[in-house]
């Protein structure tokens, strides 16, 4: 009888142990982040950003390249040599030129909003879509029809009075991710038809490449 | 003399290795020349966004990834981003084990709207380098736009704790998505250490932030360096947030007074926040502390005006912190030397916020001894603060020289109750 109670006892001990274990893994494995948003955030469509060459621009005066998201309000800024695309999804496009700054607003409802604090940019507004793109100090300088959608096209350089508005300007500035390269799918000839400039240099290449150790060698004692 | 056998073998055997060693090293001419000659061609593809080239380096070696990442770039420049993606894939196909390549497969499908295909070449790269955080980075991005919000920022905060340079974006992600909450982007940014703290604080501030810069200041007030609380206090004023600027300044909460009122201490340029500020470029004025002259204490600002200088430019200001809808007195003491001008010297009051003048006095001209001078005034409802200021009035014409020197001392202001 004595023995059947110890038994039990060790049982118990073991059983106790086992679920003390148990329960210190969890409260080990349990997140050591914050609990997230207790009010969660309302869905909401959020851009996404593609930069020339994935060269990093400025977005709200942090870096970012392609693939970083680009929430309402964001303050876009690229340098001399940089282009960006912001891709709204069903609202449609911003192509942003080089040197410009600007700040883009849109929701849901189908608006966007571009203020142009300078520089040049090209908006792309698909149907069902009003476009509105302005200055700072000259409020909305051209806005798309929403029945129809359309393109807007300006351009701001600092110091100027006031914008110029459906010239082409902005796109001749280099707005947008692709800009200045598309020019490049065509064949031109030459070897490869990689073009007769490009066979020269590549054949130039080759030729420094095996000629450097002749002419380095050129002086080897030990030569016959 | 016969050959022997082994002789007779050798004489046989020898030739066609000999041929086959010819053939082998001739194989290995063609493809480290193929080879060698893919590699030029795709970086020439690169920096000249030629796809031809880069196609001719993926023909001479289909079996070498970097060739078809480099036509995927290719692609990918001119916007043909289907061809792009299918080259990619090969590429990492090719090299399973490389993270990058994922990353531009994931890249590449993001683009072409396809996020759950995104989302597994980047669940790849991850999983190829589980410790990086541009990886994690990158899928914690595709997460965002699906509407995944929690996975996407537990994502997001890992990124940024493993790699603090993506700290400050996504404060800002957190503080687009709540829509301007402090609170709610705190929780969501995982706001916990002092130094993620310290990057909170100064984005809360460049945003006009007063009291949640504050809050977040005080709790984590001793890692700040001071050229870093500096800039707090240089974004809250700029925003127009004088109290939680003060309280960040002078470590205590804001009570009206003005700082170093008898010029006791030391003035420099470069003062930043509520002490006197004195502007480092003034042409033709001498700004020094004088201890031969003084009213009270042992020292007091001596201004010497030695020409042509423009009149509405403050010589010397001070932001005071005040109360809306409170009448105050302030009390100075002013003496001069032979002050000539058509643009004489003038104290003056404003409103910080609106620079609205509140009160204003003219100062003396003559030499004679120190004059005791009040100011009185009613701030504004909205009035946090007041900006005291020695300029001069407007001149008739131009230029507007001025000669003379001015003496100030025991400045005080005092809270009237009416």
């Amino acid at each position: 009888m004595y023995r059947r109670h110890k038994r039990y006892k060790v049982i118990a001990a073991l059983l106790l142990f086992a679920m003390a274990q148990l329960a210190m893994q969890i409260a080990f494995a349990a997140s050591t982040s914050p609990t997230p948003n207790a009010a969660p955030i309302p869905q909401q469509f959020i851009a996404r950003l593609t930069t020339k060459n994935n060269q990093p621009i400025t977005v709200n005066g942090n870096s970012a390249a392609t693939g970083a998201s680009i929430v309402t309000g964001a303050t876009i800024e690229t340098g001399a040599d940089q282009s960006a695309t912001v891709n709204l999804g069903s609202l449609g496009t911003l192509d942003i030129a080089p040197n410009t700054k600007l700040v883009l607003t849109y929701d849901e409802n189908g608006h966007i909003k571009v203020t142009l604090i300078y520089g040049c940019a090209v908006v792309a507004a698909k149907k069902k879509t009003t476009a509105e793109v302005g200055t700072e100090q000259g409020g909305t300088a051209a806005k798309t029809d929403s029945a129809k959608g359309g393109i807007i096209d300006i351009c701001f350089p600092a110091g100027a009075a006031a914008p110029t508005v459906g010239q082409g300007a902005a796109a001749a500035a280099g707005a947008g991710a692709g800009a200045g390269a598309a020019a490049a799918g065509s064949s031109a000839g030459g070897l490869f038809g990689i073009g007769l400039p490009a066979t020269i240099a590549i054949a130039t290449l080759g030729t420094l490449a095996a000629a450097t150790p002749i002419v380095a060698f050129q002086n080897n004692p030990s030569g016959v | 003399m016969l050959p022997d056998n082994s002789q007779r073998v050798g004489a046989i055997v020898r030739p066609p290795i000999s041929v086959l060693g010819i053939v082998v090293c001739l194989l290995l001419i063609v493809w480290s020349g193929q080879y060698g000659l893919s590699r030029v061609l795709g970086r020439y593809a690169l920096l000249t966004h030629s796809i031809s080239a880069a196609a001719e380096a993926v023909r001479l070696t289909p079996w070498d990834p970097d060739a078809h990442r480099a036509l995927s770039t290719t692609f990918r420049e001119v916007h043909m981003f289907r061809e792009a993606e299918r080259e990619v894939a090969l590429a990492a196909s090719l090299r399973p084990n490389d993270d990058l390549l994922w990353l531009d497969l994931g890249t590449a499908r993001d683009q072409l709207e396809d996020a759950q295909g995104a989302l597994s070449a980047f669940d790849q790269a991850v999983t190829r380098a589980p410790y990086y955080a541009h990886t994690r980075w990158e899928r914690a991005n595709v997460r965002l736009r699906m509407g995944r919000y929690d996975e996407a920022f537990a994502e997001l905060r890992e990124a940024a704790k493993s790699n603090r340079m993506y700290l400050s974006t996504l404060i800002d992600l957190a503080w687009g998505l709540s829509r301007g909450d402090a609170k709610e982007t705190e929780q969501l940014a995982g706001i916990e250490s002092a130094n993620s703290r310290v990057e909170f604080a100064r984005f809360l501030a460049l945003k006009g932030e007063g009291t949640e810069t504050l809050e977040q200041y005080k709790q984590a007030e001793s890692c700040f360096t001071e050229v870093q609380k500096r800039q707090l206090v240089q974004s809250l004023m700029a925003a127009h947030e004088y109290e939680a600027a003060f309280a960040i300044w002078s470590g205590a909460d804001s009570k009206s007074s003005i700082y170093d009122g008898g010029f006791e201490g030391v003035i420099s340029f470069d003062e930043v926040g509520f002490g006197w500020h004195v502007p480092r470029a003034q042409s033709n004025i001498e700004v020094s502390l004088d201890t031969s002259e003084k009213e009270s204490g042992s020292k007091s600002i001596r201004v010497a005006y030695k020409g042509d200088s423009p009149p509405e430019s403050p010589v010397l200001t001070q932001t005071v912190v005040v109360k809306p809808n409170q009448t105050y007195r302030i009390y100075f003491a002013v003496k001069a030397n032979n002050i000539v001008s058509g643009g004489l010297p003038v104290f003056a009051v404003n409103d910080a916020r609106s620079n609205t003048v509140l009160s204003i006095t003219n100062l003396p001209e003559n030499d004679g001894a120190w004059e005791k001078r009040t100011l009185e005034f009613t701030t504004a409802p909205t009035c946090q603060a007041i900006a005291l200021s020695l300029k001069r009035k407007q001149c008739q014409s131009s230029p507007c020289p001025i000669f003379g020197t001015i003496w100030l001392d025991g400045f005080a202001i005092e809270e009237l109750k009416l």
